[in-house]
């Protein structure tokens, strides 16, 4: 037998491909990409992000008592005890940053999946990257609807999305309306970005399709010196309900340019973002009294299930603050994420995306009041039920829906 | 769209538009004195607001007093800049115009990143100041008293600097400086003193707004960020140089935010804003009071 130049350099390239596979598949670790803003005007999102990863770490890593899915035990027994390891990635609520930083992620880094990322915006951009090098991406907390809706087949949502959050918000009003309360229009005020963009209209459709009129539609540049003019026509409409979509900076420039303009909406349902944020609170709480956002968690939980406040008090540990509906969702994504990896027995691409396809995990098994975790073959999970939360005395009590609610919602605010 | 709506809005603009004004004459000062253009305005305006929040956190010093304790802590921090960084900058013999572009730039981007890691990227807001949230309401308009006193400051502040200029040894020096760098020399004039006084003044100036904003803007290591493009288009629509030109300007800047956000869709309200810049400039290059 000779062997000619073309069977080495074929051996070669052979050789050469199969090393660093098998090279992960021994890894006593494994790696994933978390995609968050770490600098920038969400700077504040990225840095709790992190300690919401790092509690969900520690759970997947050490052994816990939790009821949750890897919490025993040290690491991912399917992968002989590997313990996973983050790479933390800064993308500046910057699409274009999100995109290069996803591509160093995978190529550079070898992350075997990718998290993030608190921007809707940037999510677009970060799973096209990892659906290009078949990576899966998990969307811990995005909420626009439209980004499962691409037909993406390595990106999976385990939270809600702002269709489902609104839907949630319009039974409240039909059952407040059942019980009297006048509740016929409403203002919407979002912001021009993705997140914004995709909240008012699935508030708008559902507006029009349960007859509530839709008396003032402000889309407005996100960042604004000033909001003056737009609180002004949010005056001039003075709806039953007013109904943010925004991020925390503007949130808090909208409740400021509120008092100062003299408006004083009945009552304030917000899309969470901004109004699920400390940061806010701190700054305007005073004029939030009975203010309502949505959500997908909720502390009272604890009282039903304790091991939500034993996770509350490792992520307040390391951050001083109290799990809320976004650090939550983060949690909850590595852990499922975590769990994929452990089932798929391997950090290959394809067969972690086959394991999340195939997760079916019991609300029981989760810190959030959902039902399931059960992806559909877009990849969102629709068994996650949203709450609506009220800001009573300093804090949030779940108020909707009936089953999850420990008190009946103040209406008007105040 | 009733009458109420647009004096309302006039009334928002115009009280916006002063306190625009007050920030864009530092950067029309600075680039007037020596054609530099100070790329980390935004990030003075920062710095400002964040000294006034401490002062109120820890001192219980409400914005209002603390203002030209502000602004005299930035008119250090203005010429401090001057001599350590853009005086070197300045010697560059080649690419001059590109070295302090990238100089003042750096300063910003330094500046940014060392108060996200000493101050955390947390929004902060002064919660409880004598004029916040406050509003005197005049027939159905309402006038935010921080905005208003923030007005009323920069109506001062521009009085006295126009005074300084005109009026004193400083500001005679201040305007030959910028005359003719090289001649004044001649007489005895220590150029980088009057520049350095050109820096703390500016500085001073942006101080003087970033602590009024204090008591009605939230803060975080970003927010000079929205300011400063602002303050570049007023300083370009006003003229370059002119100092009353940058004053002038923010009163537009303002009026026209507030009626294009009356009459477009707000998403839209920086439209009218760049459209009469571009209308300025293409009628009179100049700008509307500049003089080079």
């Amino acid at each position: 037998m000779t062997i000619s130049r073309r069977d080495v350099l074929l051996g070669a390239t052979a050789t050469a491909a199969l090393v660093p596979l098998a090279a992960r598949a021994q890894a006593s670790e494994v790696v994933i990409g978390v995609i968050y803003p770490f600098s920038g005007g969400s700077a504040q999102q990225g840095v709790d992000a992190q300690k919401a990863y790092e509690t969900a770490l520690e759970v997947i890593n050490k052994d816990s008592d939790f009821d949750l899915p890897l919490a025993k035990g040290e690491g991912l027994p399917g992968l002989g005890g590997a313990k996973v390891r983050l790479v933390f990635a800064d993308h500046q609520a910057d699409p274009q940053k999100g995109r290069a930083e996803a591509e160093r992620l995978i190529t550079q880094e070898k992350v075997c999946a990718i998290i993030g990322t608190y921007q809707s915006a940037v999510a677009v951009t970060v799973s096209q990257i990892c659906e290009r090098y078949q990576i899966p991406f998990v969307s811990a907390d995005n909420s626009s609807p439209s980004l499962h809706r691409r037909g993406l087949k390595y990106y999976f949502r385990a939270a809600p999305h702002d269709e489902m959050y609104s839907a949630a918000m319009f039974d409240f009003f039909d059952a407040m309306k059942k019980k009297g309360t006048k509740i016929e229009t409403l203002s919407l005020f979002h912001e021009d970005t993705i997140f914004g963009t995709d909240s008012g209209n699935a508030q708008s459709k559902i507006a029009g399709e349960r007859g509530y009129k839709i008396v003032s539609d402000i889309k407005y540049r996100a960042n604004s010196p000033s909001l003056s003019a737009e609180v002004q026509q949010l005056k001039t409409a003075n709806a039953d309900v007013l109904m943010p979509s925004s991020y925390t900076t503007d949130g808090i420039l909208l409740v400021k340019t509120m008092a100062e303009l003299g408006y004083k909406p009945n009552a304030i349902v917000a899309q969470d973002a901004g109004f699920s944020e400390k940061a806010l609170y701190d700054a305007v709480g005073d004029k939030l009294e009975g203010v309502i956002s949505r959500g997908t968690f909720s502390l009272d939980l604890a009282q039903k299930r304790p091991m939500v406040g034993k996770v509350n008090d490792m992520f307040k540990a390391k951050s001083g603050k109290d799990l809320n509906d976004l650090t939550s969702r983060q949690f909850m994504g590595l852990i499922i994420l975590a769990d994929a990896i452990n089932r798929a027995k391997s950090a290959d691409g394809e067969k972690i995306r086959d394991a999340l396809a195939a997760t079916d995990i019991p609300g029981e098994q989760t810190i959030m009041p959902w039902k399931r975790v059960k992806f559909d073959e877009m990849g969102q999970n629709n068994d996650a039920n949203p709450v609506l939360l009220q800001y009573v005395g300093g804090k949030f009590v779940t108020i909707f829906p009936p089953q999850a609610a420990i008190a009946e919602a103040t209406w008007p605010m105040k | 769209m009733t009458a109420q709506a647009i004096i309302q809005s006039l009334a928002s603009g115009l009280l916006m538009g002063l306190l625009y004004g007050l920030i864009a004459v530092g950067l029309a000062l600075i680039f007037g004195l020596m054609d530099v253009v100070n790329f980390a305005h935004g990030e003075f305006l920062m710095i400002a607001m964040y000294v006034s929040f401490f002062l109120f956190t820890f001192f219980a010093i409400d914005p209002l007093l603390s203002a030209p304790l502000v602004a005299a802590a930035l008119f250090v921090f203005g010429a401090v800049v001057y001599l350590l960084i853009v005086r070197f900058a300045m010697r560059a013999k080649a690419n001059a115009g590109m070295v302090q572009i990238f100089t003042t730039f750096g300063l910003a981007i330094v500046m940014r990143g060392l108060a996200q890691f000493f101050f955390t990227p947390d929004y902060r807001s002064v919660p409880h100041s004598w004029l916040g949230g406050k509003t005197i309401s005049i027939a159905g308009i309402f006038l935010p008293e921080p905005q208003l006193m923030g007005a009323l400051v920069s109506i001062l502040a521009f009085a006295g600097l126009y005074f300084f200029i005109n009026r004193t040894d400083f500001g005679r020096a201040l305007e030959a400086t910028r005359e003719d760098p090289g001649a004044v020399a001649l007489v005895g004039i220590d150029k980088n003193r009057v520049f350095a006084l050109g820096w703390g003044l500016g500085a001073a100036l942006v101080g003087l707004a970033g602590a009024i904003m204090a008591s009605f803007f939230y803060i975080y290591p970003d927010v000079g960020a929205s300011f400063a493009l602002i303050a570049y288009v007023t300083v370009a629509l006003g003229g370059f140089g002119s100092v009353f030109g940058a004053f002038a300007g923010g009163i537009v800047v303002g009026l026209v935010e507030a009626m294009t956000a009356l009459m477009l869709p707000p998403s839209l309200k920086s439209v009218g804003i760049y459209a009469v810049y571009l209308l300025v400039v293409f009628i009179r290059p100049r700008g509307l009071f500049g003089s080079i």
